[in-house]
């Protein structure tokens, strides 16, 4: 009765979300949008809100990823408080997990293929979270996907090395740095244009490495502060093992 | 000339991409059609890495802007799958797994009775 209850409610929620979306347009109705407002010049814009972002996006961020020019440049504010999100995240395990004189926990070791695999592996794919936050205004990716890449290089060594342990004060060292490198970058902005987050360096041509302004800089700084949170919270959950 | 060659490189692609679906198709079939654990993870590890494998090397032929990566693609899968094999299997026989009724050998368990 109980399950037949909640089917009956799930098809009913799915009716009504599938009504609801079929209002919304898709791809080449892009202007049945409502056009925005645009504060800065007191005018009702000609164009939709995402049709912005595509037309102009290059234009104004000098980024080729119009994800990534979203995320850090128009709405830069929701990638620091994702950031900030996760940094509570981090704390919480950490606080939650805070044992005074933990009990070792026994563990036993995983075999020579895995322990060599994961050896050899480790180098590799540190270097491709590397290279997908540092990317991050060229190709898909960004800070949060490579920095994730980078925490999960370490939880494979986490795993098959029952004595492995990341060092949790260089961990929170380099959180924090990264963290403060994202805030001082908008507090320059804010010093030299009067907004915060503004992109202040030279653009560069667009496509290469150089370019975009302070946003590989940003990506840069999240890509390590999600890499070390994460290996933190790992850390934290393993606790202390022998 | 240069065409002919770019032809005959996509043709050779397309062979490689038709082997690849081939294993691939083969290997979830085996998973069905095994008997236990240990069997279905050789037939899925075995031809899975060779069909993804062979797919990813003929997409690179037929646009050989993407060789490179996929060349990269399929050495990391060339490396992690057979790993990730053998840690389930190992995993699946020290949780108490057992052979197949028809199995004859199992060195491994002699060898822990000797110790």
């Amino acid at each position: 009765m109980k399950r037949v209850l909640a089917i009956i409610i799930a098809i009913l929620l799915f009716v009504v979300f599938a009504m609801a979306f079929a209002k919304i347009p898709f791809g080449e109705q892009m202007s049945k949008y409502p056009h925005y407002y645009n504060p800065i010049e007191n005018q009702t814009s000609n164009m939709s809100l995402p049709q912005h972002y595509l037309t102009y996006g290059k234009k104004d961020t000098g980024a080729t990823n119009m994800v990534t020019a979203v995320v850090v440049d128009y709405r830069g504010f929701d990638t620091l408080g994702e950031v900030t999100v996760l940094f509570l995240a981090s704390t919480g395990v950490g606080s939650l997990m805070y044992v005074e004189n933990k009990a070792k926990k026994k563990v036993k070791r995983s075999n020579a293929v895995v322990e060599t695999g994961s050896k050899l592996l480790f180098g590799f794919i540190i270097l491709f979270g590397a290279y997908i936050f540092i990317h991050g205004h060229l190709t898909p990716g960004g800070g949060f996907p490579g920095g994730a890449i980078i925490a999960s290089s370490f939880l494979l060594l986490y795993l098959a090395y029952p004595k492995f342990h990341a060092e949790h004060k260089r961990l929170n060292v380099s959180e924090s740095l990264a963290g403060l490198t994202f805030v001082i970058v908008g507090l320059l902005g804010l010093a030299i244009a009067g907004y915060f987050l503004y992109n202040f360096l030279p653009f560069g041509l667009p496509t290469y490495l150089f370019s975009a302004g302070v946003i590989p800089v940003i990506y840069v700084a999240i890509g390590v502060k999600v890499g070390s949170e994460l290996t933190g919270i790992v850390d934290a959950m393993m606790g202390v093992r022998e | 000339m240069s065409n002919v060659i770019l032809l005959i490189l996509q043709i050779i692609g397309y062979i490689f991409i038709s082997i690849g679906t081939f294993f691939l198709l083969l290997a979830s079939i085996g998973l069905l059609r095994m008997p236990d654990v240990y069997n279905r993870m050789q037939t899925a590890t075995k031809a899975t890495t060779l069909g993804a494998l062979s797919v990813l090397v003929g997409i690179g032929l037929i646009d050989l802007g993407w060789l490179p990566k996929s060349l990269i693609i399929a050495a990391f899968i060339v490396l992690t799958a057979p790993i990730g094999a053998s840690a389930l299997a190992r995993a699946s026989y020290k949780h108490g797994v057992k052979l197949w009724e028809g199995s004859v050998v199992d060195k491994y368990k002699e060898e822990k009775e000797e110790d």
